[in-house]
């Protein structure tokens, strides 16, 4: 009997190695969740140690809540500074003296009058004045009481991004009544930023997440990143698709920041052209491929094709070069363009059996 | 001792390992995991019932556990957006209480998505 010691040696032996397998191939990826912006920060590293990727991630939010601090519309930095943003606006509604604005600022006012113009408008980030108007520059906001009159003056005297006039770092309004409000673009530019420093730092895999909008490097192990897209009326995701490095999706909806007034639907996406807010549209998903600014195309394209009509989305979308996009509108009908309907795999039972999923195409 | 009996052995060890590791990670799969902030707070069962209060930055909110669902049932916040988000049941749903930084997520033996776009 004297082996028995030997044979419950090799038993043991063989069922710890069974366990640091399995927990050797548990996976190297890190997650962690943080408010910045207002909103969820979502952040993903795959394949990096835990106090690496941790670091990394930590870099990440402070970066985020610097940028946070300097572009905020109505959050001034201390008691008695505003923030750069908010600088800026003051100097826009007292004349046109031109004042010196941050390099980074320069580029971001420079890149988004582009924007507008390329959406005939319809992005607008400088109705500052209109979305205050509508109680959606606060972070607590409730029903208004709607000003028609106040609403219809603040439309009429037209402050648009052709306003701005940018020399070098000094810029001025021609038009008193300009209010910028990043606020549909400086999650996306956040996000361009985050992937352009984890690259640097010679990460191969991540994922992160800014309020919905996310940018993709590199995949997830062997398998891409997946994500899902959230439905505009049930706490679920309506569909997944693979997001593949480089890659960004972003999307608009009316659900996120809304109040209601006699059961009717106010949502915080406006329309510069008639001041009041979009009650057409449910959703709008943009899926952008890898380019320099992916993340800003995927937080801003979304928003003029929100605003257009039924019939003028695809126009849109066309006219700022996106060719991955879906729309939900106010009767949960669902369009999809057939480049985007390609790689959706549909989770809500409600679409697959439904033929109110309909395929566009682009003009 | 025949060679016989030793493969048994071996085999039945690999076997009770690897039933071990499966049975018993899968029973409690469905989990709802609350944070707070950027921390983890708790992660509780799904299948039982109870309420759970979960302090927040700017007040308690009280969280409801049903055989399988969870949901926000009250919480300080001004919109009420958590509650009326309603039961999630599937793994991967999320429901997020911005002003209050408070997110439920189930969680379960397979994840359909990394991360939520809305």
């Amino acid at each position: 009997m004297r082996k028995w010691p030997l044979r419950l040696a090799v038993i043991a032996v063989i069922a710890i190695g069974i366990f640091s397998f399995r927990t050797l191939k548990q996976e190297p990826l890190y997650h962690t969740q943080s408010y910045v912006f207002g909103t969820l920060v979502d952040i993903s590293i795959y394949g990096e140690t835990e106090d690496r990727a941790k670091l990394l991630a930590d870099h990440v939010l402070q970066d985020f809540q610097a940028l946070h601090n300097q572009l905020h519309a109505w959050k001034p930095v201390s008691k008695d500074q505003a923030s750069e943003l908010g600088t800026l606006n003051i100097a826009f509604a007292s004349g046109r003296k031109p004042i010196t604005i941050s390099p980074q600022l320069t580029a971001i006012l420079t890149d988004a009058a582009a924007l507008s113009l390329q959406s005939q408008g319809l992005f607008n980030p400088a109705i500052g004045h209109l979305i205050s108007t509508w109680g959606f520059q606060r972070d607590e906001f409730s029903a208004v009481n709607i000003d028609d009159a106040a609403i219809k003056a603040l439309v009429k005297i037209k402050p648009g991004m052709s306003d701005i006039v940018i020399q070098h770092n000094m810029v001025y309004s021609t038009n008193p009544n300009v209010k910028l409000d990043l606020g549909g673009y400086a999650k996306g530019y956040a996000l361009d930023m985050a992937a352009g420093y984890l690259r640097q730092q010679q990460v191969k895999n991540a994922l992160i997440n800014i309020g919905g909008n996310i940018i993709a490097i590199g995949q997830h192990g062997d398998k891409p990143w997946r994500v899902g897209i959230q439905h505009p009326r049930k706490p679920a995701a309506i569909a997944t698709l693979a997001l593949l490095d480089g890659w960004a999706i972003g999307t608009s909806g009316d659900y996120q920041r809304y109040f209601m007034l006699d059961s009717k639907r106010y949502c915080h996406i406006i329309d510069p052209r008639s001041g009041y807010p979009v009650q057409h549209t449910q959703a709008v998903t943009v899926l952008i491929p890898p380019q320099r600014n992916a993340g800003v195309l995927s937080d801003v394209a979304s928003k003029p094709i929100f605003i257009a009509a039924a019939e003028d989305k695809a126009s849109t979308a066309a006219r700022l070069g996106i060719q991955y996009f879906m729309v939900i509108d106010q009767q949960s009908n669902i369009s999809v363009s057939k480049a985007l309907a390609q790689r959706l795999d549909w989770l809500d039972p409600e679409v697959n059996n439904n033929s109110h999923v309909k395929l566009v195409t682009l003009p | 001792m025949l060679a016989g009996d030793w493969l048994t052995i071996i085999l039945s060890t690999i076997i009770i390992a690897y039933l071990f590791q499966t049975l018993w990670s899968h029973e409690h799969a469905a989990k709802v995991q609350i944070r707070i902030g950027n921390k983890i707070h708790a992660a509780y069962d799904l299948n039982q019932q109870r309420d759970i209060i979960v302090p927040g930055p700017i007040g308690d909110a009280m969280i409801h556990i049903r055989q399988g669902k969870v949901r926000f049932a009250k919480s300080p916040c001004h919109n009420q957006y958590c509650v009326h988000q309603g039961w999630l049941t599937h793994s991967g749903q999320v429901a997020i209480c911005l002003p209050n930084q408070i997110s439920l997520e189930l969680i379960g033996a397979q994840k359909p998505y990394d991360s939520l776009n809305y």
